[in-house]
């Protein structure tokens, strides 16, 4: 049996509904570490949001047929639905500075048509330096690895 | 056969990369280049000579290895250039990089993500 699609049209709609509706949010993780060519291996999309309470994020949301699933004192901030089962919510970056001054590291990437922030390889690498769990720590030198790869390549442009 | 310069021009630029950058990338100096660009044939003058007494033109009797195989040595060329200024990074890691970054984004991240879910579900 083949393998479900990963990734999918539907899965992106919430992206591109995120970006139309103006939501400050960024990728951040090993899926921007992916999207900027890192071989890292990840199961979720973590997205950084500037603000949760923003009546823009649930428009996203439900046009998406998601729903937004506030924090209880044992649960971190969720969301929910098929179509945004694949996105986590990141709360804190450990190592980083505040939203809007990580939001100067980001870069645009294009995910299919709609360019969404990333945060940078560099700043993903700081984070994984400063939250140095044993699972940071494995992945460190394959970001390293890549984040020199790709500094030589800018310098080849 | 004449280098075609207007050719390589539009691939780099489709490429979105300079003249320059390109011959950094494939480590030709421009000097090299320019005196390529300045000849009538590119190929030795042996392959011409078997080629004229066969009445073929020389690419009858060239062989070309699949265009993978030159994108392969070029970037396995860039991974060596990696290592060059990097010398503890890991091979695959520099290899794998830029292996993904010929493919669009979003399908970097649909590999990433397969990945997990394999290593998920072993």
């Amino acid at each position: 049996m083949a393998a479900p699609p990963i990734f999918t049209e539907e899965e992106q709609a919430f992206l591109r509904e995120l970006v139309r509706q103006r939501v400050d949010f960024m990728i951040v993780g090993l899926a921007a570490a992916a999207l900027q060519g890192a071989p890292a291996v990840t199961q979720d999309i973590d997205l950084w949001f500037r603000d949760l309470g923003d009546p823009h994020l649930q428009e996203a949301l439900r046009r998406v047929g998601g729903v937004y699933i506030p924090p209880t004192p044992s649960t971190p901030p969720m969301l929910g639905g098929r179509n945004v089962a694949l996105f986590d919510i990141v709360v804190t970056m450990h190592g980083l500075d505040g939203f809007d001054r990580e939001m100067e590291n980001t870069i645009e990437v294009a995910i299919g048509r709609t360019k969404v922030k990333v945060l940078s390889l560099e700043r993903i690498i700081a984070s994984k330096k400063a939250t140095n769990r044993e699972k940071d720590r494995r992945v460190l030198p394959v970001l390293e690895d890549a984040a020199a790869t790709l500094r030589e390549r800018r310098r080849g442009k | 056969m004449k280098l075609d310069t207007d050719r390589i021009r539009k691939l780099c630029s489709k490429r979105g990369l300079t003249l320059q950058a390109l011959l950094q990338h494939a480590a030709v100096s421009r000097t090299a280049y320019y005196s390529l660009a300045r000849k009538v044939s590119v190929l030795p003058v042996s392959v011409r000579a078997i080629a004229g007494e066969l009445g073929v033109a020389p690419s009858a009797i060239l062989e070309e290895a699949p265009p993978a195989e030159w994108r392969t040595r070029a970037l396995l060329r860039r991974a060596a250039r990696v290592l060059d200024r990097h010398p503890h990074a890991a091979f695959e890691n520099v290899w794998h990089t830029l292996v993904l970054l010929e493919e669009p984004p979003v399908d970097r991240l649909r590999r990433s993500l397969l990945r997990g879910r394999a290593a998920d579900l072993h």
